[in-house]
Protein backbone atom coordinates (compact mmCIF):
# COMPACT_ATOMS: atom_id res chain seq x y z
CA UNK A 1 0.00 0.00 0.00
CA UNK A 2 1.70 3.21 -1.10
CA UNK A 3 1.31 6.73 0.30
CA UNK A 4 -2.10 8.35 0.49
CA UNK A 5 -3.34 10.51 -2.37
CA UNK A 6 -5.65 13.50 -2.58
CA UNK A 7 -9.34 12.81 -3.04
CA UNK A 8 -9.63 15.89 -5.27
CA UNK A 9 -7.61 14.38 -8.11
CA UNK A 10 -10.56 13.66 -10.34
CA UNK A 11 -12.67 16.71 -9.59
CA UNK A 12 -11.95 18.39 -12.93
CA UNK A 13 -10.60 21.59 -11.39
CA UNK A 14 -8.88 24.33 -13.38
CA UNK A 15 -5.12 24.11 -13.19
CA UNK A 16 -2.36 26.68 -13.31
CA UNK A 17 0.83 25.12 -14.55
CA UNK A 18 -0.13 21.68 -13.43
CA UNK A 19 -1.34 22.49 -9.93
CA UNK A 20 -5.09 22.35 -9.39
CA UNK A 21 -6.88 25.53 -8.31
CA UNK A 22 -8.96 23.99 -5.52
CA UNK A 23 -11.73 25.61 -3.52
CA UNK A 24 -10.73 26.36 0.08
CA UNK A 25 -12.65 27.48 3.12
CA UNK A 26 -10.97 30.76 3.99
CA UNK A 27 -11.47 34.43 4.74
CA UNK A 28 -8.12 35.30 3.19
CA UNK A 29 -8.43 36.92 -0.22
CA UNK A 30 -7.04 35.21 -3.25
CA UNK A 31 -7.76 33.44 -6.50
CA UNK A 32 -9.04 30.19 -4.95
CA UNK A 33 -12.77 29.68 -5.43
CA UNK A 34 -14.82 29.62 -2.21
CA UNK A 35 -15.79 26.17 -0.97
CA UNK A 36 -19.33 25.11 -1.82
CA UNK A 37 -20.02 23.27 1.42
CA UNK A 38 -18.38 24.61 4.60
CA UNK A 39 -18.99 21.29 6.36
CA UNK A 40 -16.86 19.29 3.98
CA UNK A 41 -13.08 18.88 4.21
CA UNK A 42 -11.06 20.93 1.75
CA UNK A 43 -7.52 20.29 0.55
CA UNK A 44 -5.97 21.91 3.65
CA UNK A 45 -7.94 19.68 6.05
CA UNK A 46 -6.91 16.77 3.91
CA UNK A 47 -3.23 17.72 4.01
CA UNK A 48 -3.27 18.12 7.79
CA UNK A 49 -4.99 14.75 8.17
CA UNK A 50 -2.60 12.95 5.82
CA UNK A 51 0.59 14.61 7.00
CA UNK A 52 1.43 12.24 9.84
CA UNK A 53 0.92 9.17 7.66
CA UNK A 54 2.53 10.46 4.50
CA UNK A 55 5.63 12.01 6.07
CA UNK A 56 7.00 8.46 6.47
CA UNK A 57 7.07 7.90 2.74
CA UNK A 58 9.99 8.61 0.50
CA UNK A 59 8.24 7.87 -2.76
CA UNK A 60 5.07 9.45 -4.01
CA UNK A 61 3.48 8.83 -7.35
CA UNK A 62 1.67 11.94 -8.55
CA UNK A 63 -1.75 10.84 -9.77
CA UNK A 64 -3.32 14.19 -10.58
CA UNK A 65 -3.12 17.96 -10.34
CA UNK A 66 -4.50 17.98 -6.78
CA UNK A 67 -1.68 15.69 -5.60
CA UNK A 68 0.76 18.49 -6.42
CA UNK A 69 -1.14 20.87 -4.15
CA UNK A 70 -1.13 18.15 -1.49
CA UNK A 71 2.64 17.68 -1.74
CA UNK A 72 3.14 21.44 -1.48
CA UNK A 73 1.02 21.65 1.64
CA UNK A 74 2.65 18.60 3.26
CA UNK A 75 6.08 20.12 2.75
CA UNK A 76 4.83 23.44 4.07
CA UNK A 77 3.49 21.75 7.22
CA UNK A 78 6.86 20.08 7.63
CA UNK A 79 8.62 23.44 7.37
CA UNK A 80 6.18 24.98 9.83
CA UNK A 81 6.71 22.28 12.45
CA UNK A 82 10.42 22.94 12.10
CA UNK A 83 9.74 26.61 12.96
CA UNK A 84 7.97 25.57 16.16
CA UNK A 85 10.91 23.55 17.43
CA UNK A 86 11.81 26.26 19.98
CA UNK A 87 8.60 25.42 21.82
CA UNK A 88 6.97 28.89 21.76
CA UNK A 89 3.67 29.74 23.47
CA UNK A 90 0.52 29.62 21.37
CA UNK A 91 0.50 33.37 20.70
CA UNK A 92 4.15 33.42 19.71
CA UNK A 93 3.72 30.28 17.65
CA UNK A 94 0.82 31.79 15.78
CA UNK A 95 2.90 34.86 15.00
CA UNK A 96 5.90 32.79 13.92
CA UNK A 97 3.82 30.72 11.54
CA UNK A 98 2.04 33.74 10.06
CA UNK A 99 5.37 35.45 9.34
CA UNK A 100 6.63 32.17 7.93
CA UNK A 101 3.60 31.91 5.64
CA UNK A 102 4.14 35.45 4.37
CA UNK A 103 7.87 34.96 3.85
CA UNK A 104 9.26 35.24 0.33
CA UNK A 105 8.80 31.87 -1.35
CA UNK A 106 9.61 30.26 -4.66
CA UNK A 107 6.90 29.14 -7.07
CA UNK A 108 7.21 26.28 -9.58
CA UNK A 109 9.66 27.19 -12.31
CA UNK A 110 11.83 29.38 -10.10
CA UNK A 111 15.32 28.37 -9.03
CA UNK A 112 14.55 27.88 -5.32
CA UNK A 113 11.65 25.50 -5.87
CA UNK A 114 12.66 21.92 -5.01
CA UNK A 115 10.34 19.96 -7.29
CA UNK A 116 10.79 21.63 -10.65
CA UNK A 117 11.08 18.28 -12.40
CA UNK A 118 7.52 17.43 -11.51
CA UNK A 119 5.84 20.84 -11.54
CA UNK A 120 5.18 22.80 -14.70
CA UNK A 121 6.19 26.41 -15.00
CA UNK A 122 3.12 28.70 -15.29
CA UNK A 123 2.48 29.62 -18.93
CA UNK A 124 2.79 33.42 -18.65
CA UNK A 125 3.36 36.35 -16.28
CA UNK A 126 -0.30 36.55 -15.49
CA UNK A 127 -0.56 32.87 -14.50
CA UNK A 128 2.59 33.18 -12.43
CA UNK A 129 1.02 36.02 -10.44
CA UNK A 130 -2.17 34.07 -9.87
CA UNK A 131 -0.17 31.02 -8.77
CA UNK A 132 1.84 33.10 -6.31
CA UNK A 133 -1.33 34.55 -4.81
CA UNK A 134 -2.96 31.13 -4.68
CA UNK A 135 0.02 29.56 -2.90
CA UNK A 136 0.21 32.48 -0.50
CA UNK A 137 -3.47 32.01 0.29
CA UNK A 138 -2.93 28.29 0.90
CA UNK A 139 0.06 28.97 3.13
CA UNK A 140 -1.71 31.50 5.33
CA UNK A 141 -4.84 29.43 5.76
CA UNK A 142 -2.82 26.29 6.43
CA UNK A 143 -0.71 28.10 9.05
CA UNK A 144 -3.85 29.32 10.86
CA UNK A 145 -5.41 25.87 10.98
CA UNK A 146 -2.17 24.15 11.89
CA UNK A 147 -1.76 26.21 15.08
CA UNK A 148 -5.18 25.05 16.31
CA UNK A 149 -4.28 21.43 15.62
CA UNK A 150 -0.76 21.36 16.94
CA UNK A 151 -1.22 23.28 20.17
CA UNK A 152 -2.27 21.39 23.20
CA UNK A 153 -2.71 23.99 25.90
CA UNK A 154 -0.04 26.65 25.53
CA UNK A 155 2.74 24.44 24.14
CA UNK A 156 3.01 22.51 20.88
CA UNK A 157 1.90 18.92 21.47
CA UNK A 158 4.72 16.40 21.39
CA UNK A 159 2.43 14.10 19.44
CA UNK A 160 2.85 16.50 16.55
CA UNK A 161 6.35 17.76 17.14
CA UNK A 162 7.75 14.21 16.91
CA UNK A 163 7.10 14.40 13.16
CA UNK A 164 9.03 17.62 12.66
CA UNK A 165 12.26 15.82 11.82
CA UNK A 166 10.69 13.59 9.19
CA UNK A 167 11.38 14.43 5.58
CA UNK A 168 8.54 13.68 3.22
CA UNK A 169 9.98 12.48 -0.11
CA UNK A 170 13.39 13.21 1.35
CA UNK A 171 12.92 16.95 0.84
CA UNK A 172 13.91 19.52 3.45
CA UNK A 173 11.63 22.44 2.38
CA UNK A 174 9.38 23.97 -0.26
CA UNK A 175 11.58 26.85 -1.19
CA UNK A 176 10.72 29.44 1.45
CA UNK A 177 13.47 32.05 1.71
CA UNK A 178 15.30 31.69 5.01
CA UNK B 1 7.88 -51.99 25.92
CA UNK B 2 6.65 -48.46 26.29
CA UNK B 3 8.97 -45.78 25.14
CA UNK B 4 9.98 -42.83 27.19
CA UNK B 5 8.67 -39.62 25.58
CA UNK B 6 10.62 -38.45 22.56
CA UNK B 7 12.75 -35.34 22.87
CA UNK B 8 11.88 -32.45 20.56
CA UNK B 9 14.63 -29.93 19.82
CA UNK B 10 14.10 -26.99 17.48
CA UNK B 11 17.35 -25.15 16.88
CA UNK B 12 16.61 -21.71 15.48
CA UNK B 13 19.02 -18.91 14.61
CA UNK B 14 18.04 -16.90 17.64
CA UNK B 15 16.59 -19.36 20.12
CA UNK B 16 16.63 -23.08 20.73
CA UNK B 17 13.34 -24.56 21.87
CA UNK B 18 13.51 -27.96 23.53
CA UNK B 19 11.34 -30.24 25.58
CA UNK B 20 9.55 -33.56 25.68
CA UNK B 21 6.92 -34.63 23.17
CA UNK B 22 3.32 -34.40 24.27
CA UNK B 23 3.78 -31.13 26.10
CA UNK B 24 2.16 -27.92 24.95
CA UNK B 25 5.14 -25.66 25.45
CA UNK B 26 8.87 -26.19 25.24
CA UNK B 27 10.54 -26.71 28.63
CA UNK B 28 13.57 -24.64 27.68
CA UNK B 29 13.85 -21.66 25.43
CA UNK B 30 17.46 -20.55 25.39
CA UNK B 31 19.47 -18.40 23.01
CA UNK B 32 21.39 -20.51 20.50
CA UNK B 33 24.73 -19.28 21.76
CA UNK B 34 27.78 -21.01 23.11
CA UNK B 35 30.60 -19.47 25.10
CA UNK B 36 34.01 -21.10 24.87
CA UNK B 37 37.50 -20.24 26.05
CA UNK B 38 39.38 -18.88 23.10
CA UNK B 39 42.84 -19.54 24.47
CA UNK B 40 43.26 -22.42 26.90
CA UNK B 41 45.06 -20.74 29.77
CA UNK B 42 46.34 -22.19 32.99
CA UNK B 43 42.95 -22.31 34.62
CA UNK B 44 41.44 -25.00 36.76
CA UNK B 45 39.80 -26.89 33.92
CA UNK B 46 43.05 -27.15 31.99
CA UNK B 47 44.86 -28.54 35.02
CA UNK B 48 42.33 -31.31 35.38
CA UNK B 49 42.34 -32.09 31.68
CA UNK B 50 38.68 -31.29 31.16
CA UNK B 51 39.04 -28.15 29.04
CA UNK B 52 36.55 -29.49 26.50
CA UNK B 53 33.85 -29.29 29.16
CA UNK B 54 34.73 -25.69 29.92
CA UNK B 55 31.93 -23.93 28.08
CA UNK B 56 28.43 -22.53 28.58
CA UNK B 57 25.34 -22.40 26.42
CA UNK B 58 22.23 -20.25 26.30
CA UNK B 59 21.69 -17.51 28.86
CA UNK B 60 24.71 -18.65 30.84
CA UNK B 61 26.84 -18.11 27.77
CA UNK B 62 25.70 -14.51 27.58
CA UNK B 63 26.34 -14.01 31.30
CA UNK B 64 29.91 -15.27 30.85
CA UNK B 65 30.61 -13.27 27.72
CA UNK B 66 33.24 -11.20 29.57
CA UNK B 67 35.64 -14.09 30.13
CA UNK B 68 34.57 -16.39 27.31
CA UNK B 69 34.21 -15.91 23.57
CA UNK B 70 30.60 -15.96 22.35
CA UNK B 71 29.73 -18.01 19.27
CA UNK B 72 26.53 -18.46 17.33
CA UNK B 73 26.71 -21.95 15.81
CA UNK B 74 23.60 -21.38 13.66
CA UNK B 75 23.40 -18.62 11.09
CA UNK B 76 20.45 -17.98 8.78
CA UNK B 77 18.83 -21.15 10.08
CA UNK B 78 21.72 -23.42 9.07
CA UNK B 79 24.43 -24.92 11.24
CA UNK B 80 27.77 -23.28 10.50
CA UNK B 81 30.03 -24.80 13.11
CA UNK B 82 29.49 -28.48 13.76
CA UNK B 83 32.02 -28.82 16.58
CA UNK B 84 30.27 -26.14 18.56
CA UNK B 85 26.88 -27.53 17.61
CA UNK B 86 27.86 -30.90 19.04
CA UNK B 87 28.89 -29.25 22.28
CA UNK B 88 25.68 -27.31 22.27
CA UNK B 89 23.63 -30.48 21.87
CA UNK B 90 25.63 -32.18 24.57
CA UNK B 91 24.92 -29.45 27.07
CA UNK B 92 21.27 -29.22 26.11
CA UNK B 93 20.77 -32.95 26.58
CA UNK B 94 22.75 -33.51 29.75
CA UNK B 95 22.57 -30.16 31.46
CA UNK B 96 19.13 -28.90 30.49
CA UNK B 97 16.89 -31.82 29.55
CA UNK B 98 18.85 -34.18 31.82
CA UNK B 99 18.06 -37.37 29.95
CA UNK B 100 19.91 -40.46 28.82
CA UNK B 101 20.04 -40.21 25.03
CA UNK B 102 20.23 -44.02 24.81
CA UNK B 103 16.67 -44.22 26.12
CA UNK B 104 15.01 -41.58 23.96
CA UNK B 105 13.99 -40.92 20.42
CA UNK B 106 14.83 -37.44 19.14
CA UNK B 107 12.94 -35.17 16.82
CA UNK B 108 15.14 -32.47 15.33
CA UNK B 109 14.23 -29.73 12.89
CA UNK B 110 15.89 -28.38 9.79
CA UNK B 111 15.22 -25.30 7.69
CA UNK B 112 13.81 -25.74 4.19
CA UNK B 113 16.55 -26.27 1.57
CA UNK B 114 18.90 -27.77 4.15
CA UNK B 115 21.58 -29.75 2.27
CA UNK B 116 21.44 -33.52 2.89
CA UNK B 117 25.03 -33.45 4.15
CA UNK B 118 23.88 -31.44 7.13
CA UNK B 119 21.33 -34.12 7.91
CA UNK B 120 24.13 -36.68 7.81
CA UNK B 121 26.27 -34.67 10.21
CA UNK B 122 23.34 -34.43 12.60
CA UNK B 123 22.82 -38.18 12.41
CA UNK B 124 26.51 -38.71 13.09
CA UNK B 125 26.42 -36.54 16.19
CA UNK B 126 23.31 -38.13 17.60
CA UNK B 127 24.17 -41.75 16.89
CA UNK B 128 27.91 -41.79 17.40
CA UNK B 129 28.48 -39.21 20.12
CA UNK B 130 25.27 -39.70 22.05
CA UNK B 131 24.12 -43.16 20.99
CA UNK B 132 20.52 -42.02 20.61
CA UNK B 133 17.85 -44.69 20.20
CA UNK B 134 16.52 -43.07 17.06
CA UNK B 135 16.19 -39.70 15.37
CA UNK B 136 13.81 -38.03 12.99
CA UNK B 137 14.64 -34.80 11.18
CA UNK B 138 11.59 -32.77 10.21
CA UNK B 139 11.28 -29.65 8.08
CA UNK B 140 10.29 -26.64 10.18
CA UNK B 141 7.63 -25.36 7.79
CA UNK B 142 5.85 -28.72 7.74
CA UNK B 143 5.77 -28.80 11.53
CA UNK B 144 4.32 -25.29 11.56
CA UNK B 145 1.55 -26.53 9.28
CA UNK B 146 0.88 -29.44 11.58
CA UNK B 147 0.71 -27.07 14.56
CA UNK B 148 -2.07 -25.09 12.87
CA UNK B 149 -4.36 -28.12 12.99
CA UNK B 150 -5.10 -27.23 16.59
CA UNK B 151 -6.81 -24.01 15.53
CA UNK B 152 -9.84 -26.05 14.48
CA UNK B 153 -10.35 -23.69 11.56
CA UNK B 154 -8.22 -25.49 9.00
CA UNK B 155 -8.64 -29.06 7.85
CA UNK B 156 -5.75 -31.36 8.53
CA UNK B 157 -3.77 -31.03 5.33
CA UNK B 158 -0.07 -30.69 4.72
CA UNK B 159 -0.70 -28.18 1.94
CA UNK B 160 -0.36 -24.52 2.79
CA UNK B 161 1.80 -21.43 2.83
CA UNK B 162 3.82 -20.92 5.98
CA UNK B 163 4.78 -17.40 6.99
CA UNK B 164 7.52 -17.75 9.52
CA UNK B 165 8.70 -14.53 11.10
CA UNK B 166 11.18 -14.54 13.90
CA UNK B 167 13.69 -11.95 14.98
CA UNK B 168 16.02 -11.83 12.01
CA UNK B 169 14.20 -12.63 8.81
CA UNK B 170 10.76 -13.59 7.53
CA UNK B 171 10.24 -16.58 5.25
CA UNK B 172 7.31 -17.38 3.03
CA UNK B 173 7.36 -21.12 2.38
CA UNK B 174 4.83 -22.95 0.20
CA UNK B 175 4.29 -26.58 1.12
CA UNK B 176 2.29 -29.01 -1.05
CA UNK B 177 1.35 -32.39 0.40
CA UNK B 178 4.18 -32.17 2.88
CA UNK B 179 6.76 -31.27 0.23
CA UNK B 180 8.37 -27.87 0.36
CA UNK B 181 8.31 -26.16 -3.02
CA UNK B 182 11.90 -25.03 -2.76
CA UNK B 183 12.07 -22.95 -5.91
CA UNK B 184 9.30 -20.64 -4.71
CA UNK B 185 10.50 -19.84 -1.20
CA UNK B 186 10.88 -16.12 -0.58
CA UNK B 187 12.64 -14.24 2.17
CA UNK B 188 11.90 -10.74 3.43
CA UNK B 189 14.54 -8.79 5.33
CA UNK B 190 11.90 -7.45 7.74
CA UNK B 191 11.26 -9.12 11.07
CA UNK B 192 11.06 -8.53 14.80
CA UNK B 193 14.38 -6.76 15.10
CA UNK B 194 13.44 -4.20 12.44
CA UNK B 195 10.19 -3.43 14.22
CA UNK B 196 12.09 -2.91 17.46
CA UNK B 197 14.53 -0.57 15.73
CA UNK B 198 11.72 1.41 14.13
CA UNK B 199 9.91 1.75 17.45
CA UNK B 200 13.18 2.83 19.03
CA UNK B 201 13.64 5.49 16.37
CA UNK B 202 10.10 6.83 16.86
CA UNK B 203 10.63 6.95 20.61
CA UNK B 204 13.92 8.74 20.22
CA UNK B 205 12.25 11.45 18.14
CA UNK B 206 9.68 12.11 20.82
CA UNK B 207 10.51 10.91 24.31
CA UNK B 208 13.42 12.47 26.14
CA UNK B 209 12.89 10.62 29.40
CA UNK B 210 14.43 7.35 28.15
CA UNK B 211 18.09 6.87 29.10
CA UNK B 212 20.02 5.94 25.97
CA UNK B 213 21.44 2.75 27.46
CA UNK B 214 17.92 1.42 28.07
CA UNK B 215 16.40 2.58 24.81
CA UNK B 216 16.57 -0.76 23.00
CA UNK B 217 15.09 -2.64 25.93
CA UNK B 218 12.28 -0.08 26.29
CA UNK B 219 11.49 -0.29 22.57
CA UNK B 220 11.36 -4.08 22.79
CA UNK B 221 9.02 -4.05 25.75
CA UNK B 222 6.72 -1.52 24.14
CA UNK B 223 6.66 -3.55 20.95
CA UNK B 224 5.79 -6.72 22.82
CA UNK B 225 3.20 -5.22 25.14
CA UNK B 226 1.32 -2.59 23.16
CA UNK B 227 1.65 -3.18 19.44
CA UNK B 228 -1.20 -4.15 17.16
CA UNK B 229 -2.04 -4.01 13.46
CA UNK B 230 -4.50 -1.36 12.32
CA UNK B 231 -6.67 -1.44 9.20
CA UNK B 232 -5.61 2.00 7.94
CA UNK B 233 -3.02 4.41 9.32
CA UNK B 234 -4.76 7.69 8.51
CA UNK B 235 -7.96 6.49 10.20
CA UNK B 236 -5.90 5.30 13.14
CA UNK B 237 -4.27 8.75 13.52
CA UNK B 238 -7.76 10.29 13.54
CA UNK B 239 -8.86 7.81 16.19
CA UNK B 240 -5.92 8.85 18.37
CA UNK B 241 -6.98 12.48 17.96
CA UNK B 242 -10.58 11.84 18.94
CA UNK B 243 -10.06 9.33 21.74
CA UNK B 244 -6.68 10.16 23.27
CA UNK B 245 -7.48 8.62 26.68
CA UNK B 246 -8.16 5.23 25.17
CA UNK B 247 -5.24 5.13 22.75
CA UNK B 248 -2.25 6.76 24.40
CA UNK B 249 -0.70 4.66 27.14
CA UNK B 250 1.82 5.31 29.86
CA UNK B 251 4.32 2.79 31.03
CA UNK B 252 6.67 2.97 33.97
CA UNK B 253 10.14 1.56 33.46
CA UNK B 254 13.00 1.09 35.91
CA UNK B 255 16.40 2.42 35.01
CA UNK B 256 18.69 -0.57 34.57
CA UNK B 257 21.53 0.88 36.64
CA UNK B 258 20.13 3.39 39.10
CA UNK B 259 16.79 1.57 39.55
CA UNK B 260 14.98 4.88 39.41
CA UNK B 261 11.53 4.72 37.82
CA UNK B 262 10.67 6.84 34.79
CA UNK B 263 7.55 7.20 32.65
CA UNK B 264 7.31 6.67 28.93
CA UNK B 265 4.29 7.71 26.87
CA UNK B 266 3.28 5.16 24.29
CA UNK B 267 1.54 6.47 21.21
CA UNK B 268 1.59 6.01 17.47
CA UNK B 269 4.37 3.41 17.54
CA UNK B 270 1.72 0.98 18.75
CA UNK B 271 0.38 0.60 15.23
CA UNK B 272 3.27 2.04 13.21
CA UNK B 273 5.68 -0.70 14.32
CA UNK B 274 3.90 -3.71 12.85
CA UNK B 275 2.85 -1.54 9.91
CA UNK B 276 6.30 -2.02 8.37
CA UNK B 277 5.25 -5.49 7.26
CA UNK B 278 2.52 -3.90 5.17
CA UNK B 279 4.32 -0.67 4.24
CA UNK B 280 8.04 -1.42 4.43
CA UNK B 281 8.74 1.94 2.84
CA UNK B 282 8.10 3.81 6.07
CA UNK B 283 11.11 2.24 7.79
CA UNK B 284 13.59 0.99 5.23
CA UNK B 285 14.86 2.73 2.13
CA UNK B 286 15.84 -0.40 0.21
CA UNK B 287 13.08 -2.95 0.63
CA UNK B 288 9.69 -1.78 -0.60
CA UNK B 289 7.46 -4.80 -1.26
CA UNK B 290 4.68 -5.33 1.28
CA UNK B 291 4.28 -8.78 2.83
CA UNK B 292 0.86 -9.51 1.25
CA UNK B 293 2.34 -8.88 -2.18
CA UNK B 294 5.29 -11.19 -1.46
CA UNK B 295 2.91 -13.94 -0.34
CA UNK B 296 0.88 -13.48 -3.51
CA UNK B 297 3.90 -13.66 -5.85
CA UNK B 298 5.19 -16.68 -3.95
CA UNK B 299 1.95 -18.56 -4.49
CA UNK B 300 1.71 -17.42 -8.10
CA UNK B 301 5.13 -18.92 -8.79
CA UNK B 302 4.03 -22.35 -7.54
CA UNK B 303 2.62 -25.15 -9.75
CA UNK B 304 -0.83 -24.13 -10.88
CA UNK B 305 -2.68 -27.08 -9.36
CA UNK B 306 -1.42 -26.26 -5.87
CA UNK B 307 -2.32 -22.58 -5.80
CA UNK B 308 -5.87 -22.78 -4.50
CA UNK B 309 -4.72 -25.00 -1.67
CA UNK B 310 -1.90 -22.60 -0.84
CA UNK B 311 -4.23 -19.58 -0.72
CA UNK B 312 -6.71 -21.50 1.36
CA UNK B 313 -4.30 -22.34 4.14
CA UNK B 314 -1.86 -19.54 4.99
CA UNK B 315 -0.35 -20.40 8.34
CA UNK B 316 1.47 -18.04 10.68
CA UNK B 317 4.41 -19.06 12.82
CA UNK B 318 6.97 -17.28 14.96
CA UNK B 319 6.90 -14.46 17.48
CA UNK B 320 6.64 -11.55 15.04
CA UNK B 321 3.30 -12.81 13.71
CA UNK B 322 1.74 -12.48 17.16
CA UNK B 323 0.51 -8.89 16.79
CA UNK B 324 -3.20 -8.44 17.29
CA UNK B 325 -5.13 -8.53 14.00
CA UNK B 326 -2.00 -9.41 12.00
CA UNK B 327 -3.79 -12.35 10.38
CA UNK B 328 -6.91 -10.34 9.63
CA UNK B 329 -5.04 -7.54 7.87
CA UNK B 330 -2.94 -10.02 5.90
CA UNK B 331 -6.06 -11.88 4.79
CA UNK B 332 -7.77 -8.65 3.76
CA UNK B 333 -4.80 -7.43 1.73
CA UNK B 334 -4.16 -10.75 -0.02
CA UNK B 335 -7.88 -11.15 -0.80
CA UNK B 336 -7.84 -7.69 -2.32
CA UNK B 337 -4.88 -8.50 -4.60
CA UNK B 338 -6.38 -11.83 -5.68
CA UNK B 339 -9.85 -10.43 -6.33
CA UNK B 340 -8.45 -7.58 -8.39
CA UNK B 341 -6.54 -10.00 -10.56
CA UNK B 342 -9.59 -12.21 -11.08
CA UNK B 343 -11.65 -9.18 -12.04
CA UNK B 344 -8.97 -8.16 -14.49
CA UNK B 345 -8.99 -11.63 -16.07
CA UNK B 346 -12.76 -11.53 -16.26
CA UNK B 347 -12.66 -8.30 -18.24
CA UNK B 348 -9.93 -9.60 -20.52
CA UNK B 349 -11.67 -12.86 -21.33
CA UNK B 350 -15.04 -11.19 -21.73
CA UNK B 351 -13.56 -9.12 -24.51
CA UNK B 352 -12.63 -12.24 -26.44
CA UNK B 353 -16.03 -13.92 -26.52
CA UNK B 354 -19.59 -13.11 -27.53
CA UNK B 355 -21.47 -10.55 -25.49
CA UNK B 356 -24.31 -12.90 -24.58
CA UNK B 357 -21.96 -15.38 -22.95
CA UNK B 358 -20.98 -14.62 -19.40
CA UNK B 359 -17.73 -15.60 -17.82
CA UNK B 360 -17.64 -16.00 -14.08
CA UNK B 361 -14.32 -17.07 -12.57
CA UNK B 362 -14.55 -19.23 -9.49
CA UNK B 363 -13.50 -17.01 -6.62
CA UNK B 364 -10.32 -17.96 -4.78
CA UNK B 365 -10.70 -18.66 -1.13
CA UNK B 366 -8.00 -16.86 0.89
CA UNK B 367 -7.61 -17.96 4.46
CA UNK B 368 -5.03 -16.86 7.01
CA UNK B 369 -4.92 -19.17 10.00
CA UNK B 370 -3.96 -17.78 13.40
CA UNK B 371 -3.84 -20.03 16.40
CA UNK B 372 -2.82 -20.11 20.03
CA UNK B 373 0.46 -21.96 19.54
CA UNK B 374 1.81 -19.57 16.94
CA UNK B 375 4.85 -18.41 18.88
CA UNK B 376 6.49 -21.82 19.16
CA UNK B 377 4.53 -23.35 16.30
CA UNK B 378 7.45 -25.37 14.96
CA UNK B 379 8.28 -26.90 18.30
CA UNK B 380 4.62 -27.56 19.05
CA UNK B 381 4.12 -29.26 15.68
CA UNK B 382 7.10 -31.43 16.50
CA UNK B 383 5.67 -32.24 19.89
CA UNK B 384 2.39 -33.31 18.25
CA UNK B 385 4.12 -35.47 15.68
CA UNK B 386 6.48 -37.15 18.13
CA UNK B 387 3.56 -38.01 20.38
CA UNK B 388 1.86 -40.23 17.80
CA UNK B 389 2.35 -43.98 17.69
CA UNK B 390 3.54 -43.89 14.06
CA UNK B 391 6.36 -41.52 14.93
CA UNK B 392 8.62 -44.34 16.06
CA UNK B 393 8.20 -46.12 12.76
CA UNK B 394 9.31 -42.99 10.89
CA UNK B 395 12.51 -42.66 12.90
CA UNK B 396 15.91 -43.81 11.82
CA UNK B 397 17.06 -46.21 14.50
CA UNK B 398 20.48 -46.84 15.93
CA UNK B 399 20.48 -50.35 14.45
CA UNK B 400 19.88 -48.96 10.97
CA UNK B 401 22.64 -46.43 11.43
CA UNK B 402 25.07 -49.14 12.44
CA UNK B 403 24.01 -51.17 9.42
CA UNK B 404 24.00 -48.52 6.70
CA UNK B 405 25.82 -45.45 8.00
CA UNK B 406 24.85 -41.78 8.01
CA UNK B 407 23.33 -41.86 4.54
CA UNK B 408 20.07 -43.11 6.04
CA UNK B 409 19.41 -39.57 7.18
CA UNK B 410 18.94 -38.52 3.56
CA UNK B 411 15.76 -40.54 3.37
CA UNK B 412 12.43 -39.63 4.89
CA UNK B 413 10.15 -42.51 5.85
CA UNK B 414 6.93 -40.48 5.90
CA UNK B 415 6.97 -40.18 2.14
CA UNK B 416 8.29 -43.70 1.49
CA UNK B 417 5.13 -44.85 -0.25
CA UNK B 418 5.40 -42.04 -2.78
CA UNK B 419 9.03 -42.55 -3.63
Amino acid sequence: MPAYHSSFNDGGFRAIGNMALLPIKTKIRGPAPPAADPQQDDIIDEAIALFRANCFFRNFEIKGTADRVLIYLLLFIQESLGKLSKNPSQLEGQRTLQTHALQNFAIPGEAGFPLNAMYEKPANRNDADTLRQYLSQLRQECATRLVVKVYDGDRPSKWWMCFSKRKFMGLPNVGTAA
Amino acid sequence: MTNLPAVVIDNGTGYTKMGYAGNNDPQFIIPTTIATRETPSGNLAAKRGIEDLDYYIGDEAILNSKTYGINYPIRHGQVENWDLMEKFHQASIFQYLRCEPEDHYFLLTEPPLNPPENREYTAEIFFESFGAKGIYIAVQAVLALAASWTSGKADQTLTGTVIDSGDGVTHVIPVAEGYVIGSSIKHIPIAGRDITQFVQQLLRERENSIPPEDSLEVAKRIKEMYSYVCPDIVKEFKKYDSEPDKCFKKHEFLHSVTKKPYNVDVGFERFLGPEIFFNPEIASPDFLTPLPEVVDTTIQSCPIDTRRGLYKNIVLSGGSTMFKDFGRRLQRDITRIVDNRLKHYEVLSQANINKDQQIQPKMIDVNVVSHKRQRYAVWFGGSLLADTAEFYSYCHSKAQYDEYGPSIARFNRVFASIM
